[in-house]
């Protein structure tokens, strides 16, 4: 009894930090949601409106766009980051010349701001200084121009993502790869496994929980994705990256509309839940039974 | 002996009296004196205006007052987060905010800011001898209330002016080849039409001769506010279509059915004029912001432009950031008949007078000692080494110090057109929905400039929106 009193008093410094910055604040926000409340409205004040801010984006057509292209978004920017990721793994699991020079140098877009990727990719894609629409006319004779072209846009964004977030891929693929026992694989061989069955049915089974692990952090991150996207394109050209982050941002900041920027989040909260929900049912717990 | 004692007496006298003058002379010690220990927090947006303050106005309060200032300079976006923000919730971390005199309205409309007029008559103590409100340029209207009163001291005040390269209109090979094509001189315009010819020009000059030129700026971002507001503020104007089409007196009407003008002929003539020169801009135009296209300008790929005023020092001055230094020359924007009347008849404007003030939060928890910093940064004496760091005049007396005159010149003359012409030019119309109806009309405006809409249908779109969004707001009924 003694002990469990402890317990909890070591606990109540987590608990207090979590009900402060989490509990707290989601509550506040399901509650914001239920509201009409733009602070630079003739009237100012919050007004409770049952669920009309639920029931305006069901036929919000730039809600519904937006969550369109970022399912896509999240798709492509997170399945290139783990394959791509994978690979760098298992090459960095070898040695060769040069591998700790390349592995920092191929971590450092991890330790940078979001805001930093944004303007960075900003500068290498202006038509007129951008080192990437120079190679591409040069080479391909291309004009990249990420203010004209929606599908260019979307695909730099994607390229941005992939290259700002594959090293943490790499880096939590190696830490699982590392950990794995040596016997699998020896057996394997001694049975003559090829390369791809070794992959499919021991690696793979193998690293599952951490690869799990991993596409739930970057899918919740794609799925918030803001800063980068609104530094590189503002969300254009037109509302082609105006991916669901950024469309809360520009609801509820410039626009003030808190109310029905707070439903919109929710939504995307609770979108969020289900897919990681979906993704751990069918690929976890099945095997988590049988074992 | 006893005359001695008394000369002796006297001359103490005098000597602490004069050793004890200068302290009651100067009224910033003084009046610094009960807040030492205070830090003042101001927040801005990284601007050569703003970095003057945080870098020499700010060091130079503390060291007369004893007062510290902290000035942090961010971006637009995040600027304005943090400051309503502060002011929503109340918290009091900002006891200055800088004001960009198109969101004044909406602070005024929330009672956000204090009575800077009203608070020096209410504590003359406060009041610095060398402070007046009535030193300040029209400019300063913008930041009035209805009665009169100031809630902000303006900082910056430039204008958006049409800016071309005196090297090329002057070169007499072009002005030869230019007359052989249009019959006409090179020469600034003064018609749309001259502007879109000598943009086409210049446009199929470089291409021609295989040189980056190109005939005008554009700031048509496609995914951010600028272009939005280069349209309503800088072109629409030029055709007669005045505060973004929007009859305030007539229950905000936008639409031409309902008395607005947002959607009339001259603004769709307007957009159609606008959309012409981006397509024959640098491919950089459909990413250019407010500074962009001053970029562009200042590297030498354009002929013309429309430029904001706060960048015209570096373009026209600045060898190391500038490929056109002394090549600049400055012009009234292109208009369509009638505007100029309509301007100096107090009827319409020409193009943006922009700029802003530091105004201090009710929500402050040192507000007389920002009250302070507001008068100093205000007072005569500061201002022309700020009018020279950075183009804005936001003081009368600046324009007639020697510093400034010479600069004038260096400057091909825009100072003494923000002094003759500012008031033909016109801030942003004064409504508290500013951000809220940009925001709810954007995404049509991006949709034209993309081409996914037709630039007169989205026009009616837009306009129709921008009902519908006040309506809303609950300030159209």
């Amino acid at each position: 009894m003694h002990s469990q009193k402890f317990g909890w008093l070591l606990l109540s410094p987590t608990i207090l930090i979590l009900g402060l910055f989490g509990i707290f604040p989601f509550i506040y926000v399901v509650w914001v949601s239920f509201h009409q409340w733009n602070p630079f409205a003739a009237n100012p004040l919050m007004v409770f409106n049952w669920a009309s801010n639920y029931r305006t984006l069901v036929f919000d057509k730039q809600f519904l766009a937006s969550l369109g292209i970022t399912i896509a978004f999240v798709f492509f920017a997170v399945v290139s980051e783990l394959v791509l990721g994978y690979v760098l793994a298992q090459a960095l699991m070898k040695d060769f010349p040069g591998k700790a020079f390349f592995r920092t140098i191929h971590t450092l877009p991890l330790i940078m701001a979001p805001i930093i990727v944004g303007s960075v990719w900003k500068l290498m894609t202006t038509p007129s200084i951008g080192i990437i629409p120079y190679l591409l006319r040069s080479w391909f004779g291309y004009d990249l121009n990420i203010g004209q072209s929606a599908a260019a846009a979307f695909t730099i964004t994607v390229i941005m993502d992939v290259w700002h977030w594959t090293p943490l891929v790499t880096l939590s693929l190696i830490a699982a790869l590392v950990s794995l026992p040596p016997d699998p694989f020896e057996q394997a061989q001694i049975d003559g496994a090829g390369k791809s069955q070794i992959f499919w049915h021991i690696t793979l089974p193998l690293i599952r929980p951490a690869l799990l692990a991993t596409v739930f952090i970057r899918l919740m991150d794609a799925l918030r994705t803001v800063d980068e996207v609104l530094m590189l394109t503002g969300g254009g050209p037109g509302s082609s990256t105006r991916y669901i982050g950024v469309h809360i941002f520009r609801e509820v900041f410039p626009k003030t509309n808190y109310g029905y920027g707070s439903a919109i989040s929710v939504v995307v909260l609770y979108l969020t839940i289900v897919v990681c929900w979906l993704l751990y049912v069918g690929l976890i717990a099945p095997r988590a039974k049988r074992g | 002996m006893n005359y001695a004692l008394k000369a002796s007496a006297l001359a103490l006298t005098l000597s602490l009296a004069a050793a004890a003058s200068p302290a009651w002379a100067d009224f910033w010690s003084d009046a610094g004196a009960k807040f030492k220990g205070v830090t003042l927090h101001g927040v801005t947006e990284s601007t050569p205006p703003s970095n003057y303050i945080k870098n020499v106005l700010a060091p130079e309060f503390e060291k007369k007052t004893g007062i510290k200032v902290e000035i942090e300079t961010t971006s637009w976006d995040q600027m304005y987060d943090k400051a309503i923000k502060d002011m929503e919730a109340k918290t009091g971390i900002y006891d200055m905010v800088y004001i960009e005199q198109d969101i004044i309205y909406s602070y005024l409309s929330r009672n956000f800011l204090v009575n800077i007029t009203q608070t020096l008559k209410d504590q003359a103590d406060l009041k610095a001898p060398t402070y007046d409100d009535a030193n300040f340029t029209s400019f300063a209207d913008y930041f009035k209330d209805k009665k009169g009163d100031l809630f902000g001291v303006p900082m910056e005040a430039f204008l958006k002016t049409y800016l071309y390269r005196k090297d090329l209109f002057d070169d007499p090979k072009i002005k030869e080849a230019f007359k052989k094509e249009t019959s006409k001189d090179l020469k600034p315009a003064t018609t749309h039409e001259d502007y879109t010819q000598i943009a086409e020009f210049f446009t199929k000059y470089g291409k021609d001769n295989g040189i980056e030129l190109w005939g005008t700026t554009a700031q048509a971002h496609t995914g951010h506010a600028a272009s939005w507001y280069e349209f309503f503020e800088s072109i629409a104007p030029t055709f007669g279509v005045y505060n973004w089409g929007i009859d305030a007196s007539n229950n905000y009407a936008a639409t031409v059915e309902h008395g607005g003008a947002m959607n009339s002929d001259k603004a769709k003539a307007a957009l159609k004029y606008w959309l012409h020169l981006r397509d024959i801009a640098p491919p950089e135009s459909t990413q250019s912001t407010w500074t962009e296209t001053a970029t562009t300008f200042a590297a030498g790929r354009v002929a013309q432009g429309l430029i904001y005023g706060e960048n015209a020092a570096w373009i026209a001055s600045d060898p190391a950031q500038s490929k056109v230094v002394d090549k600049v020359g400055f012009a009234l924007p292109p208009l369509e008949p009638g505007v100029l009347e309509d301007a100096k008849s107090g009827k319409g404007y020409i193009g943006y007078y922009d700029g802003g003030a530091f105004g201090l939060p009710i929500t402050s928890k040192n507000k007389e000692a920002a009250l302070l910093f507001l008068e100093f940064m205000g007072q005569n004496d500061v201002q022309p080494d700020w009018a020279i760091a950075a183009p804005r005049i936001t003081n009368k007396a600046t324009f007639d110090d020697p510093k400034v005159k010479a600069m004038d010149v260096k400057l091909g003359g825009f100072y003494t057109m923000l002094k003759d012409e500012g008031k033909l030019f016109a801030g942003a119309p004064p409504y508290p929905f500013h951000a809220q109806l940009r925001e709810a009309t954007l995404p049509i405006f991006f949709d034209i400039l993309t081409g996914k809409i037709a630039p007169d249908e989205g026009l009616d779109q837009m306009a129709a929106k921008t009902e519908e969004e006040l309506t809303s707001l609950g300030y159209r009924k």
